[in-house]
């Protein structure tokens, strides 16, 4: 196991939330960026397996950052976390290429098995 | 296929591809199959508002609610392949609402009827502002839609149905329903040649489970995979349409085709969230024999073929049958027609006599090669003329009556408007009805709905008092509005009667003095309401002063007279009512009519419109040119002459044929060259140009070519030339 994992969020406590699910399933956190500018950037130096990725970010948003991040690499990995309500964000996202999508709030299982998918993949 | 696909559209399976045939442009005739579309989801608007009304008066009645429920849902689908998104959100959240009534979570009170009310009326609404090359777009649905909500008690419609999963949330169609899938033109193409790669033709039936919080990003994220590993042909509900409402994607059906089945698997199982993956092999022929039946079904039995077997099956024949029993297309410019069978089967048996003589005048012609004597043959062959006589009578007759439709088609929308304006202006009308089975030609149909709308309406409006008020006149509370329709040789009379306050007559004379109309002060009765119908006479501030008849009586005129060839007439009692009285020809396009020279033009006049033939001598003429009268009977009546109407000039001679015209009240003599013969004329739409004096209603064509004027009789009424 161990994949190499990318968390995008700016709010800090949501970042510790998704790392504690993450390691306890034993995949690896390889960074967390605080927006969609921080997020690119280490999409770049570190070459994570997957992305999640938040819409709502300041500076640069989720999707501007979904892009970037597709034209870096085309086959990446990415999942939206969304708020309810983000509908055609999500399938604006679903139609550039993301894997999968959550929703907040949302359960562990729910993070691990779209994490499990999109890896299968 | 290309072939077959030709002459594509007045069947009910025929889908229109909103999506995907957008751009497309291979030679596929989409404003017919639009046309088609848009006529049946017109009917559908017209059946629902009648069901309604039906339900409103037994609200207990399953039946009628299940109905109400699968046109609603009808309209839902056809205004969205049509592509009109806003009509068919509206018709969903009123299917919704009535889904809830139909399994008995909604009662069905007064707030959910009024909401669904006027939900139809929106739709009824849209559908006119579409068939005159409107949109949907133009209305506002707000209210509508807030209203349907608040009657369903928040029980599960419109957005908030969306939420996180939990509360008890509505199904947004009935299990099954949905998968009521119709191909478009583009997506038949598609299949075709899916076929002939050799792929295999798959439906595929997601459900997403129940704890996704949103399910239309989900049904994408089903998409694309898919889309991923074949070739989505058609996915229901579609994914398209904003804003979206959530709860409809629980359950996505993708007709796709692939060469990997085992990889379309794959791809929805992959995809997170997913419930349920069932994957069906479908036969292409379901689908394209489909599309090509279209040709054969008839006008008026339209039916769908879901796949055999289906589950949808028995529902979506149900859904066909529903539409194809609606009533028949009233909405303004229709070009194509919806024709009782029966009718069909009376010309087609004529068709058949007309084979059989034609044959017996073959075998005739042989018998005078086989040297029949010529008395014989003379007479066979009188014989023969007279049945192809008769059969191209019965032919004649048997065409026209396919364009005869009943006037129940304009009557029915009547006992709703007098409830919506009943409601709106607090009175309260027994509205009777009768002869509503009365054929008439449908263009005359279409043209009449205007009219006779706005005569009750004025009746409503102006002739019927308040129920105070009629209490204290010693009438009954409720007011009594009447229809009837009733054929009476070749003509329909159509009354429209009230027993409200009537017209006020002296109103009438004091205001036409006022306007200097010559001779208004020693007008008949008869002649005064007349003046209702000029232009600019009754206007509000004239006629409501008046409290008859309110404005645009002139509109209703001018509809009658001019466009229709009809006429209509005022009778009112002061304290009794109002009665209107519209005469109109059964049919527009054949007349009978008399044909007569005047110098080298020939003339026809509608025999309607012709008392008599008599002959003139000069003598018998007085008055100077242009004014001239003679005697008819005990009066004295106009001479008009055609050499003078149309070559400036007279010919005179001693004696002369003259015909003896009628126009409502007024007669007149025209003198004519030459009487020719009493004949039908087809009549054809004349040239501005050619009737700039608008002295002719017509022209018709005949036999050798030569053009026949058929003179309007109006003219007879007129001061000037």
């Amino acid at each position: 196991m161990g994949a190499n994992i990318l968390i995008a969020d700016d709010l800090s406590f949501m970042r510790m939330i998704q790392k504690e699910i993450l390691t306890e399933r034993g995949y690896t956190v390889a960074g967390e960026a605080s927006d969609g500018i921080e997020a690119v950037e280490k999409f770049k130096t570190l070459r994570p397996d997957l992305v999640l990725l938040d819409i709502t970010m300041p500076n640069m948003n989720g999707l501007e950052a979904m892009r970037k991040i597709f034209s870096i690499d085309p086959r990446a990995r990415v999942i939206m976390c969304s708020a309810l309500g983000q509908q055609n964000l999500i399938v604006e996202a679903i139609k550039a290429g993301v894997k999968d999508f959550i929703v907040k709030p949302f359960k562990p299982e729910r993070i691990l098995s779209a994490i499990e998918k999109a890896l299968r993949s | 296929m290309s072939d077959k696909s030709a002459g594509y559209g007045g069947d009910k399976s025929a889908g229109y591809g909103g999506d995907k045939s957008a751009g497309y442009g291979g030679g596929i005739d989409e404003s017919r199959l639009r046309r088609a579309l848009l006529e049946e989801a017109d009917e559908l608007s017209q059946k629902l508002g009648a069901s309604l009304m039906s339900l409103d008066a037994d609200r207990a009645n399953a039946q009628l609610v299940n109905e109400v429920f699968r046109l609603t849902h009808s309209l839902k689908s056809e205004s969205a392949l049509m592509g009109f998104g806003v009509l068919s959100e509206l018709a969903h959240r009123m299917e919704d609402v009535l889904g809830l009534v139909r399994s008995g979570a909604l009662p069905l009170g007064k707030p959910v009827m009024e909401a669904v009310f006027s939900g139809a009326d929106l739709i009824a609404e849209m559908m006119s502002a579409i068939s005159r090359g409107g949109s949907d777009a133009e209305f506002a649905t707000a209210a509508v839609l807030g209203a349907l909500s608040t009657a369903a008690g928040g029980a599960g419609t419109g957005p908030a149905a969306s939420g996180p999963a939990g509360g008890p949330v509505a199904p947004a169609l009935p299990p099954g329903e949905v998968e009521q899938v119709t191909l478009g033109e583009f997506e038949l193409a598609q299949l075709a040649e899916s076929r002939d790669r050799g792929e295999d033709f798959l439906r595929v039936t997601v459900i997403v489970d129940e704890a996704e919080p949103m399910k239309f990003p989900r049904a994408w994220l089903v998409f694309s995979a898919l889309e991923a590993v074949s070739n989505v042909v058609k996915v229901v509900p579609p994914l398209e349409g904003d804003p979206v409402e959530d709860s409809r994607y629980g359950r996505m059906t993708f007709l796709l085709t692939a060469d990997d089945e085992k990889g379309v698997v794959r791809a929805a199982t992959g995809v997170d969230q997913i419930a349920e993956v069932k994957v069906e092999r479908c036969r292409f022929d379901d689908f394209l024999s489909r599309a090509t039946s279209a040709l054969a079904a008839s006008a008026a039995a339209a039916t769908t073929r879901p796949s055999p077997g289906h589950p949808s099956a028995g529902i979506a024949a149900g859904i066909a049958a529903g539409a194809a029993a609606a009533a028949a297309p009233t909405a303004a410019e229709k070009t194509s027609i919806r024709v009782d069978t029966k009718k069909l089967d009376d010309l087609w048996s004529l068709i058949a006599e007309l084979v059989l003589h034609k044959s017996r005048i073959a075998r005739l012609s042989e018998d005078v090669g086989h040297g029949m004597d010529a008395q014989t043959v003379r007479e066979e062959l009188v014989e023969a003329f007279d049945s192809l006589d008769k059969i191209s009578g019965g032919m004649q007759q048997a065409m026209m009556d396919t364009r005869m439709i009943p006037i129940s088609v304009i009557f029915s929308k009547f006992p709703r408007l007098v409830r919506d304006l009943c409601r709106k202006l607090g009175k309260s009308v027994d509205l009777v009805v009768s002869g509503e089975d009365t054929e008439i030609d449908r263009s005359i149909v279409e043209a009449l709905a205007d009219p006779l709308t706005h005569i009750i309406r004025n009746s409503l409006d102006h002739g019927i008092e308040f129920p105070e008020e009629r209490v204290r006149r010693g009438k009954s509370e409720k007011g009594r509005v009447s229809v009837s329709a009733r054929r009476q040789g070749g003509t329909i009379v159509i009354e429209l009667a009230d027993d409200g306050r009537g017209i006020d007559v002296p109103g009438i004379r004091r205001k036409a003095v006022e306007m200097g109309i010559p001779g208004a002060g020693t007008l008949a009765e008869a002649q005064l309401l007349d003046l209702v119908f000029l232009p600019g006479f009754s206007t509000k501030e004239v006629v409501t002063d008046l409290s008859g008849r309110g404005v645009g009586m002139d509109v209703v005129a001018t509809r009658v007279r001019t466009d229709l060839k009809g006429d209509v007439a005022l009778r009112t009692e002061a304290d009794r009512g109002t009665q209107v009285t519209l005469f109109l020809p059964l049919t527009l396009t054949i007349v009978n009519a008399l044909l007569v020279r005047g110098g080298a033009q020939l003339y026809a006049l509608p025999l309607t419109e012709v008392d008599s033939t008599a002959k003139l001598t000069s003598s018998e003429i007085r008055g100077e040119e242009g004014r001239e009268n003679a005697a008819w009977m005990d009066e004295d009546i106009p001479v008009f002459s055609l050499g003078a109407l149309f070559e400036g000039g007279r010919r005179r001679s001693d004696e002369c044929f003259a015909l003896v015209l009628r126009h409502r009240d007024r007669k007149a003599f025209l003198v004519v060259d030459e009487l020719i013969e009493e004949r039908e004329v087809v009549i054809k739409p004349v040239d501005d140009l050619l009737n700039s004096q608008r002295m002719f209603s017509g022209v018709s064509v005949l036999e050798n070519g030569k053009l026949v004027f058929i003179l309007d009789t109006s003219f007879i009424r007129r001061e000037k030339f």
